[in-house]
């Protein structure tokens, strides 16, 4: 899944029907095999018939590396359907002279190398090789167009590879110079000719295999071209080895070379069956290439210790499963799957306990179990139940349990998310959603909440975007942009996500923002937040301060307050930043913090009670000077009005230099007034206008328009 | 009065009826011909039913067969009246035709995402399964988006290639731990956990990120719904029903799950889920127990408190709800893609 955890992908193990028949008897159908092989975990994908043969596509998992050779496959089906697996005896008969008389390998790289095993066969015939290893070979490689057999040598290492998942390589031992062997990091500066006949430039990071001059393989990844097996080559050394895993997937990565073999060795190999692979390939070589083989082995490194048993509680099957598995039936699966139990000394049966009845064997209460070595995925109670699992079916889990019941809760966060995208819809606004991470420019364009320069991605996220953005305003007016060059007619985008703010130590602070353009002015928008506001039940009044800056039109542009604390910021794209995101028409954006909104919102608006006496409203139109700002007009208006204001209604600015002189404009606006008590009269109304203009007169210099 | 005198009387009341009703042009012209000749008051032809009483004694019956024959006519002329203005178009006093095939003012409403719509409704049903959505960072350190996940450092996951790693433009501490944007939502759920005793029931819902080249199904930022279940007792039959229950919701009907063996370092056992479709099955996400590490690292002991996680991938539920082909359409944001919505 893409979900839980990143996974790099798994490649597909092409498995020969045929070729699982060396293993155990297929009693069953293909179609039988592969479902029960699904749903035990090895994918399949499809099924290809190939001469007399089928090509079989499974998907094994990075935990399951066993499963990219036949045997591991093989063995899954036997416990599956509880039919025997038996595997090739891996005996060849050395009859030469002792291996370390004729050959020397020194590892010097024991943290990229674990284990390094070397055979030795003198006299071999490279030719062609036989039909049966070709056509199981022609089956595994069907989906490679080019795939020709190579040699019997070349062949046969292949072969075992594909048969345990054990990598081979064969040198032709007369082209080592030194006749040795040296596992080492490269040096700088070298380079190598791989088989694929490609020249490799090698660094210090990577392992090499080299003879006493220089590099001959690529550890794990590929050999090289000079000591190929060729059909002139007599004498052969077999290497069956064991690389770390993240060097060899390092180095296939960086050259950009991946081979079954690296592929298998960055998933780690069997420790133990190094060696069996070894004599396995030499059984192979000896009965099919003829030759002799030197006695004894070189191995460096040496078997692994020991695998620690493991107890499985067999009640926690059920704990966890939520499923009782019968114990014999755990036992077999976990048995069949390689597992072994310690071997215990049968107790001695003396005659006193003989004569008395036989007693009831009590029933186990839990399974001490030693992991094969192929498993390295088990060393847990819990992997030993998730192998229970799998073998035994999670079809048999029931889907109808009933789970028990709880509350939970929509918290006020989601409530005033969820209210911010209702009202910015019902405003007009189509949500958007743009990528967190942008192009420079676009950082640097406008960020009014954060001087501390953006966090910087390794790689960039989409072509030349590697800023982690600090505000959503950027991106909006992008994607407005695009709009545009579609002729796409009202633009009005709003989204609702996190700008991040780097911190000097620890994690940055992350700010959900809301953030619109809209192809109308700065007193729309200004009104879409006021209406957001209102909705949440925030009663204070917005107010605006200047606020400097490029991308808006400095004259039309505004820090938002909310109670003194800092909101936001909306103004109208100036002409240079419509220049800077290539804007034809007029544009004006927005962006305030949604955690202030959040922390000032009225969750549960308590009811408050209203008059039932009529209103009445008195008209104003006064002249006052360009520099009188309303907010300050509206001040003295609620400070002057007395108590039966209920509201002052602004209407519109009009300004008329004829009448009214120079630098003078006029506001209208009106006065809403009612008491709870009584009917108003309009000698009421009206005294609460005169004292409205007669402070506004004193404080403003304001003149009502007779 | 007269037979003959009567009878003419009615014929000319009679034209003069039907003329008037068959010209009345509007519902008041109408109302105003009915009053004028079949008002229960003052209609002439009331007026003429009295005048039925002066004719002679022996002309009665024909007089009286006449009216009735006439009155018959008029209200018949009236219904006829009547059905036909009902079936007219009306007009206003200068003639205008209001149209009522004409469009309605337009009323421009926005769209939410078609990606925070599926958001919202796996929401909803999850909240109804009693689980809270909770929210946590995207900017990441390593323990919480790997280490407490059961992803050691050796684990390819955590190649560099493959995460989006931060480096502050200027003022990074050279001992501060490496941040990432982080590649899954499980991260949520250790940081709630680490907070948080059991039993724990939460959703954590977000973007993640991860380097991939785009194409029709792969963006290097997506949404992720991943489900945490802990307390005591909770087992894998728990972790099927509720996902069950889930795709039934989802989905509207009665559907199955089933498990498939998998391999996630956060969870063991780690199962693929399908759902079927139809008669087929489709791939749902990832699920699994809450691996014993991961209890551990947070502070659970595995011996009292069992677990299961489930995530999914948003988009590939949008995409299919919505039969939408490319996931770059998500994040194009053209408002001719978004409106469809």
């Amino acid at each position: 899944m893409a979900t839980l955890a990143p996974l790099p992908p798994a490649i597909p193990m092409i498995v020969s029907w045929n070729w699982l028949k060396e293993y155990l008897p297929l009693n069953m159908s293909h179609a039988e095999a592969t479902e029960r092989l699904l749903m035990a975990g090895l994918n399949h994908e499809s099924t290809t018939p190939v001469a007399d043969d089928l090509a079989i596509d499974l998907e094994v998992t990075s935990n399951r590396p066993d499963c990219n050779g036949h045997i591991g496959v093989a063995r899954e089906i036997s416990v599956l359907f509880d039919e025997l697996l038996q595997l090739p005896p891996a005996a060849p008969k050395a009859t030469g002279g002792d291996v370390n008389n004729f050959a020397r390998v020194r590892v010097a790289a024991p943290d990229l190398c674990l284990r390094y095993t070397a055979r030795l066969i003198s006299g071999v015939k490279v030719g062609p090789s036989p039909d049966w290893l070709v056509k199981r070979l022609a089956t595994v490689y069907s989906h490679k167009e080019k795939w020709k057999p190579v040699n019997n040598v070349v062949d046969i290492t292949n072969y075992v590879l594909l048969e345990c998942a054990q990598p081979l390589h064969a040198f032709d031992y007369r082209k080592l110079a030194g006749r040795e062997i040296i596992v080492r990091r490269a040096k700088p500066g070298e380079s190598l000719e791989a088989l694929d006949h490609n020249i490799y430039k090698l660094d210090p990071e990577m392992c090499v295999i080299a003879d006493s001059e220089a590099p001959v393989a690529i550890a794990g990844v590929m050999g090289g071209a000079s000591s190929e097996v060729t059909t002139k080559t007599t004498e052969i050394l077999i290497e069956s080895a064991e690389f770390a895993p993240l060097a060899v997937r390092r180095t296939a990565r960086q050259l950009k070379l991946h081979s079954d073999s690296s592929y298998r060795f960055e998933r780690g190999v069997d420790p133990l069956g190094v060696e069996w692979a070894s004599r396995r390939c030499c059984e192979l070589i000896l009965e099919i290439c003829g030759g002799e083989l030197c006695a004894g082995v070189i191995d460096i490194g040496g078997e692994p210790a020991p695998r620690a048993p493991i107890v499985l509680r067999l009640a926690q099957i059920q704990r966890v499963l939520g499923i009782e598995v019968p114990p014999s039936e755990v036992r077999r699966i976990l048995l069949a799957l390689g597992l072994t139990e310690p071997v215990v000394d049968a107790p001695a049966v003396t005659p006193a306990k003989a004569a008395r009845p036989l007693p009831v064997p009590e029933p186990p209460v839990s399974l001490t179990l030693t992991p094969p070595s192929w498993r390295r995925d088990l060393s847990r109670e819990i992997d030993l139940i998730e192998e229970v699992a799998r073998i035994h079916g999670y079809d048999k889990i029931p889907e109808d349990a009933s789970v028990p019941m709880t509350s939970s809760h929509r918290t006020d966060w989601e409530r005033v998310h969820d209210t911010a995208g209702s009202v910015l819809c019902a405003c007009g606004f189509d949500e958007a959603m743009t990528t967190s991470v942008v192009p420079a420019a676009w950082n640097e364009a406008f960020s009014p909440w954060c001087d501390a320069p953006a966090l910087v991605t390794g790689q960039p996220m989409l072509e030349g975007a590697d800023r982690v953005r600090r505000s959503i305003v950027p991106s909006l007016l992008a994607a407005r942009q695009q709009n545009e060059a579609q002729q796409n007619e009202a633009i009005e985008l709003f989204e609702t996500s996190r700008i991040y703010f780097p911190s000097p130590t620890g994690l940055p602070t992350e700010q959900w923002s809301l953030a619109l353009t809209s192809g109308r002015g700065y007193l729309f928008v200004k009104g879409v937040l006021e209406a957001l506001l209102s909705a949440l039940g925030i009663g204070h009044a917005l107010t605006a301060e200047p606020q400097p800056g490029s991308l808006l039109d400095s004259s039309r542009s505004a820090r938002l307050l909310l109670d003194g604390e800092l909101l936001g910021f909306l103004g109208e794209v100036s002409p240079v930043g419509k220049k800077a995101f290539s804007l034809r028409g007029a544009a004006t954006v927005a962006e305030i913090d949604l955690r202030l909104l959040l922390a000032r919102a009225n969750m549960i608006p308590q009811h408050a009670d209203f008059s039932n006496f009529p209103p009445m409203s008195r008209d104003l139109n006064l002249i006052v000077d360009e520099a009188v700002r309303w907010s300050d007009l509206e001040a003295t208006v609620r400070a002057s009005a007395g108590e039966l204001l209920e509201a002052v209604r602004y209407a519109e600015t009009y300004r008329d230099a004829q009448k009214d002189g120079p630098g003078k404009k006029r506001l209208l606006f009106s006065l809403a007034l009612r008491s709870r008590a009584r009917t108003l009269t309009g000698e009421e109304a009206d005294a609460a206008r005169d004292a409205v203009v007669s402070a506004c007169q004193a404080k403003h210099g304001a003149v009502l328009l007779a | 009065m007269s037979l003959e005198a009567f009878i003419s009387k009615l014929d000319q009341l009679q034209a003069a009826a039907t003329e008037a009703l068959a010209a009345a042009a509007n519902r008041e012209a109408l109302e105003a011909a009915r009053i004028e000749f079949l008002g229960a008051k003052s209609g002439q032809l009331k007026a003429a039913q009295k005048q039925l009483g002066t004719v002679a004694g022996p002309d009665k019956p024909a007089a009286g067969k006449k009216f009735n024959a006439a009155k018959m006519a008029i209200e018949q002329a009236f219904d006829a009246a009547q059905t036909r203005l009902e079936s007219a178009p009306p007009t206003s006093k200068d003639g205008a035709l209001f149209d009522i095939t004409l469009p309605g003012e337009p009323i421009r409403i926005g769209r939410r995402h078609p990606v925070t719509q599926t958001i919202a409704e796996l929401k909803d049903i999850m909240g109804r399964l009693g689980f809270t959505a909770v929210d946590g960072p995207e900017v990441e350190d390593e323990y919480h988006n790997f280490e407490a996940l059961n992803i050691p450092e050796i684990h390819p996951a955590r190649d560099p290639l493959d995460n989006f790693y931060l480096a502050a433009a200027e003022q990074q501490h050279a001992s501060a731990s490496p941040l990432l944007l982080r590649s899954q939502t499980s991260t949520v759920q250790i940081r709630v956990m680490e907070e948080t005793q059991p039993p724990v029931r939460i959703i954590s819902l977000g973007r993640v990120y991860r380097p991939d080249q785009p194409d029709a199904t792969h963006y290097p930022m997506f949404h992720q719904m991943e489900g945490l279940y802990i307390d005591k007792q909770v087992t894998m039959a728990d972790l099927k029903s509720v996902l069950r229950l889930f795709a039934t919701s989802y989905l509207g009907r009665d559907v199955h799950v089933r498990f498939r063996p998998s391999f996630f370092p956060f969870t063991e056992p780690s199962v693929e889920v399908d759902m079927s479709w139809g008669d087929r099955w489709i791939e749902f996400g990832g699920a699994g127990m809450v691996d014993p590490h991961v209890l551990k690292a947070v502070g659970y002991d595995p011996e009292e408190v069992t677990g299961f996680a489930f995530g999914l991938g948003v988009e590939r539920l949008c995409m299919r709800r919505h039969h939408i082909t490319d996931i770059r359409y998500l994040f194009a944001n053209d408002v001719r893609f978004l409106r469809q919505f």
